[in-house]
């Protein structure tokens, strides 16, 4: 199992871009609190992806261990993110974020 | 991988799933005895001797029934549910190791679809991955005790994943390995001479955490909120019928059968014949494939014991409240898989030095 | 084989990250959203690293996203937005940045020359991550550990205010 022959998967980083890239847009541009969490977790991901990608192909298995936190971390904030969300649906009775917006200081 | 590697994994492949498939027949029949004779009544009898064609009949029954789709349902979703919750279950089939091996055309072929690395894992995230045709299904349903099962599914699958998890670390832990097939390996022979080497006497406490919380992964009765049919009319499928129902019902017996086949691999030898090592068969029969053969019957053996308790515990123990379950999980399983870790731990550094 | 394979589940990947993006329903992005995580498990897979895979659809398809499901399943979402309500103001200036943030990870990947393929299979082994794990990164596991418990408990506490909420309006 030495797939770091295969130079297709070399581009795997152009993959991890395109992703966040996506999850990126959708951060800026969807409303919806919860979409924007999906968002944060795509962004995640594709840092997660070139992690591998240069774990595999540095010999290292460094990037590996990061991407357990990360992927630990992840879950953390999506159980807080979302329970702060219903939160502010039960005040608000709305997950759209232009509704909240005297948060702001 | 040539033409005729491929091959041969096909057909293992195709052998293998299909036999699983065989369960649900077969468990159809016993669990509708099963019931009748703890219920003290006749059961299913007018379909062949003892009712045993009462499944063919079943299954002709769903499929010339119609298939009535509601009205304001989300289409995609609804269509989708029952494939999701069959696909995972039958994926997790090919990480079981069935047997050891048979020499056929001058090759060694075992007796399982793959042999994963990292096999145990594979079993429980896609295990993990069957909530999903529960919670589309039931969401896409447009209706409320669908709605209610599906949540209900969601938040017990996501409790009870964790003391599955905490015995598989121990088990893990134990043997040392991932693969579930070093870990039948482990399992030979004799222990203490009287006893057979099996993992259930070196890990009792991660035997009753998995035993307890497959029952609520699996949607069995003493744990199946999501589909109580005296609270919830038939939860999270109550919207379904035809084919798409007996889907359901299909992916509850093959999970039924997996999960008999994670406890045989992990806790009760596996493949092995019990007090006899393989390679004392192996003497007395002479041949590898004809032990092979035991082997299989021996493993379907065990997942039939499995399986029979799962039945007899369905039709005696009543069901869970909702909040009785979480607790079960958060209070007494999570904790007691914790400190089974931590024992499991010292007893390994101080007897193994691991 | 693995060729086609990294091919066919990258566009897969990407395309389901799309559907996050542009889905109308929130429940349809968690949909993507599962079929991308279960997307990028394969890919993790094709460069050989079994168990990383499988904690990926272990804990984000099988716990993450079943969270953000059972979320989107409790709010009653029919006043949802679509993408038709952004302006185009806001949707220039996201594209521009996104555009400039994607050139920056590509530029820095593509820059980098300390990749030599030694080793590689010790790399994803198992035993040697552990090892790393619990010697080298055994202070960011334990930092981590603390971070969960203060996690748990924050999460009571955002459950549990809701709980008295209601306890008082009664």
């Amino acid at each position: 199992m030495i797939p770091a022959s295969v130079q297709i998967l070399h581009w795997s980083h152009y993959v991890a871009a395109c992703l966040f890239a996506l999850g990126m847009f959708g951060f800026l541009i969807r409303k919806n609190a919860i979409v924007v969490l999906m968002c944060i977790e795509l962004m995640l991901n594709a840092v997660n992806l070139i992690l591998v990608e240069v774990s595999m192909r540095s010999g290292h298995p460094e990037g590996l261990i990061f991407v357990i936190f990360i992927i630990t971390v992840a879950a953390a904030e999506a159980a807080v993110g979302l329970g702060i969300i219903l939160n502010l649906y039960r005040a608000k009775g709305t997950v759209n974020i232009d509704a909240f917006r005297e948060l702001q200081g | 991988m040539d033409l005729t590697e491929l091959s041969i994994v096909s057909i293992k492949t195709l052998l293998i799933y299909v036999a699983f498939i065989q369960v649900v027949p077969v468990m159809i029949w016993v669990e509708r005895k099963g019931a009748a004779l703890i219920q003290d009544r006749p059961g299913p009898n007018r379909v062949g001797p003892f009712g045993v064609f009462q499944p063919i009949a079943d299954a002709l029954k769903f499929l010339f029934k119609e298939d009535p789709v509601p009205k304001e349902v989300n289409r995609l979703l609804y269509n989708l549910g029952p494939f999701l919750i069959l696909l995972p279950s039958s994926l997790i089939i090919a990480a079981i190791p069935v047997g050891d091996r048979v020499e056929l055309f001058g090759r060694d072929i075992l007796l399982q679809v793959a042999d994963i690395d990292v096999a145990l894992l594979f079993f429980l995230s896609i295990s993990s991955l069957g909530v999903y045709g529960i919670l589309f299904g039931g969401w896409a349903s447009n209706n409320k005790y669908s709605l209610l099962g599906a949540m209900r599914s969601s938040s017990q699958v996501i409790s009870y994943e964790i003391p599955i998890a905490l015995s598989a670390a121990n088990a893990v832990m134990f043997y040392g390995t991932f693969s579930l097939r070093q870990m039948v390996m482990q399992q030979e022979g004799v222990l203490l001479g009287f006893l057979p080497n099996w993992g259930i006497w070196f890990q009792p406490i991660g035997f009753l955490v998995l035993f307890v919380a497959l029952f609520a992964e699996t949607n069995r009765l003493p744990f199946d909120l999501p589909e109580s049919e005296a609270e919830l009319v038939g939860g999270y499928h109550t919207e379904y019928g035809s084919m798409k129902f007996a889907a359901f019902f299909m992916a509850e017996y093959i999970n039924l059968a997996t999960a008999s086949a994670l406890l045989v691999t992990l806790f009760f030898g596996g493949w092995h014949v019990p007090w006899l090592s393989d390679s004392w068969l192996l003497l007395k029969l002479g041949s590898q494939n004809v032990v092979a053969l035991v082997q299989v019957a021996m493993f379907l053996a065990k997942i039939s014991v499995l399986l029979c308790i799962f039945v007899w515990v369905r039709w005696t123990v009543p069901r869970f409240r909702f909040d009785q379950l979480m607790h079960l999980a958060w209070g007494n399983l999570i904790p007691l898989g914790l400190a089974n870790i931590i024992v499991t731990a010292i007893l390994l550094y101080f007897f193994e030095g691991r | 084989m693995r060729e086609v394979f990294f091919m066919i589940f990258s566009i897969f990947t990407v395309l389901a990250a799309l559907g996050v993006v542009v889905s109308r329903h929130a429940i349809f992005s968690a949909f993507s959203l599962v079929l991308a995580f279960f997307g990028l498990a394969i890919l993790y897979l094709l460069w050989g690293t079994s168990f990383v895979s499988m904690l990926q659809i272990l804990i984000y398809t099988g716990a993450i996203v079943v969270l953000f499901v059972f979320v989107v399943m409790l709010l009653d979402l029919k006043k949802e937005e679509t993408l038709d309500s952004a302006k185009t103001g806001p949707l220039v200036m996201a594209g521009l940045s996104v555009w400039f943030f994607s050139l920056l990870i590509l530029r820095a990947l593509n820059r980098a020359t300390y990749f030599k393929s030694t080793n590689v299979e010790a790399a994803s082994d198992i035993k040697s991550i552990s090892t790393l794990l619990f010697s080298k990164y055994l202070w960011g596991f334990e930092i981590l550990s603390v971070f969960l418990l203060a996690l748990i408990v924050s999460a009571c506490v955002l459950a549990r205010a809701e709980y008295m909420e209601r306890k008082a309006d009664q």
